[in-house]
């Protein structure tokens, strides 16, 4: 509980190395540790999905994973699609299709927009739909976002085919 | 002016840029360096009383810095003061912790502070509690019974509050009735849910002796003034602050216990303090809402007209009267958007050893809807009649508006059978009527039902709920102030939590200002520097808001008149405020650009004979009358008899909320409550176990709040019929999305069932809950099927 590890991880391509505690989170080391708040809590159960991110690029939940298992592994966070410069295009989409009110799970969906259109396919309705299910939502209804979705996912996997 | 060119604009939102960055500042967020960390214990019985607390095991932890026990507490405090109370209401002592009995499983009964949550969450293990279990109950109608275990001893029967209400002569229409029909209609438990939980940062400065609180809230200054009548302490010296609140619905209105017991330990220690609330806590920290039993009756003449109603129901409140407590809308919207006058309600309010209930999204209204609506389609077919042609028989028309209900509400303006129309045309409920018998005849069971409702939004005036006992008024207020560059800056009290309000208030006040949205700063939800403010809820920031933002900006323009023309050598009377300018009305080539007329009020040096420098204005505005939203919902379904399974095919609102300041904003606010309705009428229930007083699903894995995957596309329309008594015709928005939604549902699966005689009387409806109807109904003999 209390033991002590040293690791290394890349977060939106800048490198970090830190002691952590054996038990810490992997969201609390993001938020606490690096500062990067745009990744969220909502459950600690891995039901809603606030806390998404890619590891390695894969979907994950980073309340489900302890700190010292992402050693030596790469990292994106909210904070890094966008970085200080224009809209990434799924945020871009999310804005224009009203794909958010809070805005507090939304971080989570636009992780899971960003790995859906990494496999290359484009989706659309309900099959869509059952893609988002491990993101909950509490304000939009989800229509806004999965309008957003199939936006960003037309314009970004439809034009790499075009 | 008379234009007003932002209004009814689908404006992008000013909050997303920092959202979609990550940048938005949550609660959490906020990290202190010296900040300790609060973990709270809680009673894990439904009733029990401490016999003994040993806390010496915390203490001696490295990291932990006080711990924090009930009877402290209770000798420290006022206990939290109610809002809204119901007339004749016992009073019930709720303390921030219990001392010596707790009540309700998860009420908290002792607190640590420590380094960080981890290790404040190991102190509170290390406190050895001795437990003496009291005897519970946790179901209304048995909390009511002689010889049930008791909460209070000052309170009889666990009986909260109990009120009648009878206008006209139910009991002759019941008499003369052609058809009479009956039900006990049972209304789930649910939590609102927001997905950022509940959570507080407190600062305590011991040199000026003033607290500074974070608070993830929707009412910053309401929570202001409890915590001053909690803590005893002077409002003055408390700062509260709400960041960007990931949600509230409702539930984040008011002080919680938990906000008591952390502004205590900042106290305390002298350090900042914070909590931020866990999934499993939030299930038994944060209100609950809407259970209740009915027993309705309708009374119908032959043909078809809706003559009286009776209703005799429970509330069930938990265990304490919590600030906001039980719904208040249930009597007043029972009645519905209907020509009916004669009617009696009987409600009684009961205490049962459960998380206390508040406000969610409807307060009642989405209650009434579902019980009102489901006897309705009973009424039609014991009528022989169709259920959408009883409605439209009975629906108000225009002419008849406006119209006091047989409970009081007076009901404004629109055209609620157009709106019915509009649902039944695009559903296609003819072509469903039309196909039925085929289908069925296939073994396939397609079925259509309707609900309509009015609403309630904002609330009529300070003065009506003065009357009520209220602990708040109705008004909204603004501080305006413009700069040198001419923008302008809106000081609001309301905090963000998704509602669109920095836009909705920038679209408005741009168009009266000759300003763009882009030229607004919004600074909500800090007590310090703006105006005493009541808070977002009751659908009503835009209703109140928007009238102070006219206020204040009128003052605003006409200074901004006064000034160009003292500048310009022209009369104020002939000049008007344009996109970006103040120029002439008959010669439009004459003008001073608004930053111009701005950086003259500022600068103060030449301005006009009595004018103070400066260009800002504070207003209040109180509205002089509710206004009433309407809307019908229709849906389609189709289900498999065998299972109980069902297919929610199509699910249509149409809505009139008067003047749309923002489409898009609204649009997105009837989703969200169409999902929220149909996530608690078909997936959501807190389940308490009637031995054990647990709370038995009270986690994310076992609550089943539906994704994208469980819920249907939403197919909206709307009529817009401006309110008469609201600035700019608005009419709330933000709750309607969940009245029709469980009764729509209900009878389009009775409609699809109607062969077999099924009756849902429950909620949620789910697969098992229309297999056990169709299992009842199988059972029933033939000629008891109406």
């Amino acid at each position: 509980m209390s033991s002590r590890h040293r690791i290394r991880v890349t977060v939106n391509g800048r490198a970090y190395e830190r002691d952590v505690q054996g038990r810490r989170l992997l969201v609390d080391f993001l938020r606490h540790d690096l500062g990067l708040y745009g990744t969220h809590v909502g459950c600690e159960q891995g039901v809603c999905g606030a806390c998404t991110v890619l590891l390695d690029g894969q979907v994950v939940k980073s309340c489900l994973m302890l700190a010292p298992q992402a050693d030596g592994r790469t990292l994106t966070t909210v904070e890094g699609l966008a970085g200080r410069g224009e809209l990434h295009p799924v945020q871009e989409a999310f804005r224009e299709a009203h794909g958010l009110q809070c805005g507090y799970c939304t971080p989570g969906f636009l992780l899971s927009a960003v790995a859906l259109a990494d496999r290359g396919v484009v989706l659309e309705g309900k099959s869509l739909r059952a893609e988002l299910a491990g993101n909950l939502c509490r304000c939009t209804g989800y229509q806004n976002i999965v309008e957003a979705v199939e936006r960003y996912l037309r314009q970004t996997v439809g034009s790499r085919r075009g | 002016m008379d234009k007003l060119p932002w209004v009814g604009v689908s404006v992008k939102r000013k909050e997303d840029e920092r959202l979609l960055r990550g940048a938005g500042r949550f609660l959490d967020d906020l990290d202190d360096t010296v900040a300790l960390h609060a973990a709270i214990g809680r009673c894990p019985y439904p009733h029990a009383r401490i016999r003994g607390i040993d806390p010496g095991g915390a203490l001696e932890m490295a990291g932990v810095e006080a711990v924090l026990l009930g009877r402290d507490v209770v000798a420290r405090t006022e206990p939290t003061n109610v809002l809204r109370p119901f007339p004749g209401a016992a009073t019930t002592a709720y303390y921030a912790m219990a001392h010596p009995v707790a009540r309700y499983e998860g009420e908290p009964v002792v607190a640590v502070a420590a380094r960080d949550r981890y290790e404040a969450e190991d102190a509170l293990e290390r406190i050895a509690i001795d437990w003496e279990p009291l005897p519970h109950v946790v179901d209304a109608e048995e909390a009511l019974r002689s010889g049930s275990p008791l909460l209070f001893d000052q309170v009889p029967s666990n009986l909260l509050a109990a009120s009648t209400v009878k206008a006209g002569d139910p009991d002759a229409a019941f008499r003369q009735a052609a058809a009479v029909v009956k039900g006990k209609l049972r209304i789930n438990r649910v939590t609102g849910l927001p997905i950022e939980t509940r959570g507080l940062l407190a600062r305590y400065s011991d040199q000026t002796r003033t607290l500074e609180v974070w608070s993830s809230t929707q009412t910053p200054h309401l929570v202001r003034a409890q915590l001053a009548h909690v803590l005893r302490m002077a409002e003055s010296d408390i700062r509260v602050i709400a960041p960007d609140v990931g949600g509230g619905f409702g539930i984040k209105m008011c002080v919680y216990p938990e906000d008591v017991v952390v502004c205590l330990l900042a106290i305390d220690i002298g350090r900042p303090v914070k909590w931020v609330e866990d999934r499993v806590e939030h299930f038994r920290g944060c209100t609950h809402a809407r259970e209740a039993v009915h027993e309705l009756e309708l009374a119908g003449s032959a043909d078809g007209t809706l003559t009286a109603l009776r209703d005799r129901y429970v509330i069930d409140a938990g265990a304490y009267n919590s600030p906001f407590g039980p719904p208040m809308l249930t009597n007043l919207m029972l009645p519905g958007p209907y020509r009916l006058r004669d009617g009696e309600i009987e409600r009684r309010v009961a205490l049962t050893n459960k998380v206390p209930v508040g406000p969610y999204r409807g307060y009642g209204q989405p209650e009434s809807n579902f019980v009102r609506e489901v006897l309705l389609d009973r009424l039609a077919r014991k009528l022989g009649q169709d259920p959408a042609d009883l409605r439209r028989k009975n629906l108000l028309r225009p002419d008849e508006l406006p119209f006091q209900n047989l409970t009081g509400a007076t009901y404004d303006s629109g055209d609620y059978v157009r709106c019915l129309d509009l649902a039944l045309s695009r559903v296609g409920y003819d072509e469903v009527r039309a196909g039925q018998a085929a289908w069925r005849r296939e073994h396939r069971y397609v079925g259509v039902g309707v609900s309509c409702y009015a609403e309630f939004t904002g609330y009529p005036s300070s003065a009506f709920l003065g009357r009520t006992g209220a602990g708040f008024g109705a008004y909204e207020s603004v501080t305006i102030r413009m700069d040198r560059a001419g923008r302008a800056a809106i000081y609001t009290g309301v905090s963000t939590f998704g509602q669109g309000m920095e836009t909705t208030f920038a679209q408005v006040c741009a168009s009266s200002l000759g300003l763009e949205p882009a030229d607004i700063t919004i600074y909500g939800g800090d007590s310090r520097g703006t105006p005493y403010s009541v808070g977002g809820f009751a659908s009503r920031t835009m209703i109140a808001g928007a009238g102070a933002i006219a206020t204040a900006t009128g003052e605003i323009r006409a200074k901004m008149l006064r000034l160009a023309g003292h500048l310009l050598g022209v009369a104020p009377e002939h000049l008007e405020v344009a996109a970006g300018v103040v120029r002439r009305t008959d010669d439009p080539s004459v003008q001073l650009s608004i930053r111009e007329v701005s950086e003259a009020a500022f600068l103060g040096h030449r301005l006009p004979p009595g004018d103070d420098p400066g260009l800002e204005a504070t207003a209040y505005h109180d509205p002089p009358a509710s206004a009433f939203g309407y809307g019908s919902v229709a849906a389609r379904v189709e289900v498999d008899p065998r299972s109980g399974a069902f297919d929610l095919q199509r699910y249509v609102l149409v809505h009139d909320c008067g003047t749309q300041v923002n489409p898009m904003i609204v649009e997105g606010q009837i989703h969200g409550g169409i999902a929220q309705g149909l996530a608690a009428a078909l997936f959501e229930e807190l389940q308490y176990d009637r031995d054990t007083g647990q709370l038995v699903n009270g986690t994310l894995v076992d609550y089943f709040a539906p994704s994208a995957a469980d819920l249907p596309r939403f197919e909206l329309d709307h009529l817009e019929t401006p309110a008469p008594a609201t600035s700019l015709g608005v009419k709330g928005v933000g709750e309607g999305g969940t009245i029709g939604a469980a009764a729509a549902v209900a009878n389009a699966i009775g409609d699809a069932l109607a062969p077999f005689g099924v009756e849902l009387d429950r909620l949620p409806i789910t697969a098992e809950s229309v297999w056990r109807a169709l299992e009842a109904a199988r059972s029933r003999p033939a000629a008891a099927v109406n």
